[in-house]
């Protein structure tokens, strides 16, 4: 047998550690969406405090913000709250759209605002409430046009309402400056009045 | 004060680990017995260390110790106290405890039962476990450590232990996975050790041999009681997700399956050494993937631990090391080793080639499966995945030739098998598995080619040519008196043969035949799914110490015939405000029934969820054999005597 065969093994194995090296670093919160560098989709939803509202995709024109997509039954957007909060102290506009579970009704599950927006009150009011409001996407519409795949995440949307940026998994202090160098570049450009 | 002890038992461990790589191989350099001689107490040591370590953070847990961080994260004061002790394994830090206890375990457990093994092979083996330790040993200390302190300021109470974690299955699934892959660090250290030494004899084989059976059934049991926890916790009706981890645990179990075959070939016909030796490395290497996979955040799963990137680097400097070493020593060694065996075309060498050519394709297609997202995009080509579809179209392929192969393999000598003498009783066996088959599936729907004929026919074959060759040896034997003649390795072949064949016609069966629907019913409503009809025949209130809720009452019948009565409940905890289904089950060999009752509506009517399951239990049930027929094999006279030679 040729000496050269034993070695197979090996070079494949290297060849397996280069990849799993290069995967080591690259962030899996940057997860492709293939929204970003296009416009909001078109939505309208209610508010989540006040029903009676409508909020649409034109109403948050004007300033970037930081689309989150949350709910209080996701731990990892619970454990983001306080930190998201300490940026809206900073002055960071911070959107929440709220996903809410499917609800099967043949089990009794029924969709119920009143007994959502008190769980909603009471987390916020327990972790801190980071948003300036909550867009209530009952039926995962705009979720669906997203295309998000989980909670929590988050887009970083410009004043002109196209989406710039995306990221999955929770914001904290870590990868903050990162997202924070994209959203400080935005608002730059609302300043100056550019359109990209 | 017990946390920090517990803290130094780990570290005097890992300075065990140093000595015990350290000693033996200064001893068998030089060629002097005294610091070979060390090698036993000094695992046994180490042993006793990490499990002292090991009972210090449950003691922690069982104590509500809060100010231990790791516990506070993971436990709470409200858990009962098996919880609180199983909640030591719940998490990334707890579980590379248990993973080294298990792994000092073998390594005391080799220093102890192999005793009659040559004393420079056994210093040899103890060293390489000892290496192996070491990494592991100063990964938990240096990254992983659970016994960090959160004082001065601790919590007042924990957090929660996740609620599908509060489960019997999670008490004793994990353990078993992990003696399972850490076991497999035994037939690598010989593989090593061997190399080495650059002996590859018979002896070598029958030593090592105990410890991939050992391994094998550890694995085989945990992988099944994941599935069957994930059937019963995770919402019925999966049991194989295909999800990463669980590919990650399936893998070391193809190729620990193909080494057990291949070990058989090496002990008994002195072959396939280059081949042996290269899959007890891969059987190791891939439960060390396995581990850096889960742990590094690389693959997101269900399973994924919380990652962190400099873990993951550890663990893959760590792979490179042992994975890349070993594999450079065997190409560097193996070169010279030449297999002097001959065996013809039709020989069991070459069936059992077969055997491993099935069972590596089907590691391969896992590991791409697994493993190609990340590479895809890593090249910058985007995301993908890989899902069921995928695996299961192959695995049906798959595993048409192996079983096959399967059912004539037992039947066939070693280098040379005349055809004339097998024609006519595998024309015997070919009838019976076609008569049983299409009569078994006649029962279940006309003849038609789909995959739970196709399931039956492998697996009657199987089985058929299973108890087909027990017979024959009997005979050859003289009748029963024969029964005692047959070793127990042949015995537990024949128990991991036909656990297969049963793991084969459950999953045939079950994919084809189950059945769910969600159904509306009125009182006296009838629904029918397959062959059986269930009756809704009362619904009242409930009215529990701390809940109100529904039960609703079904009678089952099979053709007329009652079979079981079905008692299924909604709860509502008012407290809580959470609403709990009680659903109710039938199990049997042949099938599960399964009732949920729903939302009552008007009419009165009421929201069903109705299951049939047939041969579900089945799959269990192989692996169950599988893992009693490597148990069987085990316990084979010829793994306790001393060296052929001697």
């Amino acid at each position: 047998m040729r000496k050269w065969l034993f070695f197979i093994p090996l070079v494949a194995f290297l060849g397996l550690a280069v990849f799993l090296f290069s995967g080591l670093f690259s962030d899996p919160h940057l997860h492709e969406n293939v929204k970003v560098e296009q416009a909001m989709p078109a939505f309208a939803l209610a508010d989540l405090e006040n029903p009676a509202k409508t909020v649409t995709e034109k109403d948050l024109l004007g300033q970037p913000y930081l689309l989150n997509v949350w709910g209080v039954w996701c731990p990892t957007c619970n454990a983001e709250l306080g930190f998201l909060t300490s940026l809206r102290a900073q002055g960071v506009k911070i959107v929440g759209l709220y996903y809410n579970q499917p609800t099967d009704s043949a089990f009794g599950e029924q969709f119920d605002l009143p007994t959502l927006q008190r769980d909603v009150a009471r987390k916020l009011a327990e972790q801190g409430n980071p948003y300036q409001l909550n867009i209530l996407d009952k039926d995962r519409s705009l979720i669906f046009d997203l295309g998000v795949t989980g909670a929590p995440e988050t887009f970083v949307v410009d004043a002109q309402g196209k989406i710039r940026y995306h990221m999955v998994g929770d914001i904290n202090p870590n990868n903050w400056p990162q997202l924070e160098a994209v959203y400080q570049q935005l608002v730059k450009e609302s300043h100056a009045g550019v359109t990209p | 004060m017990i946390t920090e002890a517990g803290y130094l038992a780990l570290v005097l461990a890992l300075a065990l680990s140093f000595a015990l790589t350290l000693f033996p191989f200064y001893g068998s350099l030089k060629r002097q017995m005294e610091p070979v001689l060390l090698a036993r107490p000094l695992a046994v040591l180490m042993f006793i260390a990490t499990a002292f370590s090991f009972y210090a953070l449950s003691y922690a847990f069982y104590t509500n110790d809060f100010s231990v961080m790791y516990v506070a994260n993971n436990s709470n004061s409200l858990l009962p106290w098996y919880y609180r002790l199983t909640a030591v394994w719940g998490s990334h830090e707890g579980s590379m405890l248990m993973w080294l206890l298990m792994l000092s375990a073998w390594t005391a457990l080799v220093a102890l039962l192999a005793r009659s093994l040559p004393l420079i092979l056994q210093g040899r083996i103890l060293g390489v476990m000892g290496l192996v330790c070491i990494g592991f040993y100063a990964f938990v200390l240096l990254m992983s450590n659970p016994f960090e302190r959160s004082l001065p300021f601790y919590p007042v109470d924990g957090r929660d232990l996740n609620p599908l974690l509060q489960d019997f299955g999670m008490i004793i699934h994990p353990p078993l996975l992990y003696m399972g892959y850490v076991g497999y660090a035994v037939p690598f250290a010989f593989a090593i050790a061997a190399l080495l030494s650059g002996r590859f004899d018979a002896n070598w084989a029958r030593w090592a041999r105990p410890w991939a059976l050992a391994a094998w059934m550890f694995l085989t049991l945990g992988i099944m009681l994941g599935s069957w926890w994930a059937y019963n916790e995770l919402g019925w009706g999966g049991w194989w997700f295909w999800d990463p981890v669980e590919n990650a645990s399936f893998m070391p179990w193809l190729v620990g399956t193909a080494l057990l075959h291949t070990l058989s070939v090496t002990e008994k016909r002195g072959t396939f050494k280059s081949w042996t030796v290269l899959l007890a490395i891969s059987a190791f290497a891939l439960s060390l993937l396995g581990a850096f996979l889960v742990r590094s955040g690389v693959l997101v799963s269900v399973h994924s631990f919380a990652s962190d990137p400099a873990r993951g680097l550890y663990l893959l400097a760590f792979l490179l090391v042992v994975v890349g070493g070993s594999l450079t020593l065997y190409a560097l060694k193996m070169q010279s080793v030449r297999s002097q065996a001959r065996y013809q075309l039709f020989s069991r060498e070459v069936l059992l080639w077969g055997n491993n050519i099935f069972l590596l394709t089907a590691t391969l297609v896992v590991f791409l499966g697994t493993i190609y997202p990340l590479v895809h995009k890593e090249l910058g080509l985007g995301s993908i995945s890989i899902g069921e579809p995928f695996f299961n179209s192959i695995f049906h392929i798959l595993a048409i030739p192996f079983a096959l192969l399967l059912g004539l393999g037992p039947w066939v000598r070693w280098k040379q098998q005349p055809v004339t003498p097998l024609v006519k009783p595998f024309a015997f066996i070919a009838v019976v598995t076609a008569v049983i088959s299409l009569g078994w599936v006649s029962l279940y729907q006309s003849f038609t080619a789909n995959l739970a004929l196709l399931g039956l026919l492998l697996g009657v074959w199987v089985m058929t040519s299973s108890v087909a060759e027990i017979g024959q040896k009997l005979r050859s034997f003289g009748g029963a008196v024969g029964l005692k003649k047959l070793t127990l390795s042949h015995w537990g072949m024949v128990f991991g043969h036909l656990g297969f064949a049963v793991l084969v016609i459950g999953v045939a069966m079950t994919k084809t035949f189950s059945v769910e629907k969600d159904v509306r019913m009125k009182i006296g409503d009838t629904v029918k799914l397959n062959e059986y009809s269930f009756v809704l025949s009362d619904v009242y209130a409930l009215k529990g110490p701390n809940y109100l809720g529904q039960a609703a009452e079904l009678e089952v019948y099979d053709e007329g015939i009652k079979i079981t009565h079905l008692h299924a409940e909604k709860r509502f905890y008012p407290v809580s405000r959470a609403t709990m289904t009680e659903a109710a089950v039938d199990a049997s060999l042949t099938r599960d029934l399964y009732v949920a009752l729903g939302e009552e509506l008007p009419g009165p009517s009421w929201a069903l969820r109705v299951y049939v399951k047939p041969y579900v239990r089945w799959i269990w049930l192989g692996g169950v054999l599988m893992a009693l027929g490597a148990l069987l094999a085990l316990f084979d006279r010829r793994y306790r005597q001393r060296s052929i030679a001697e």
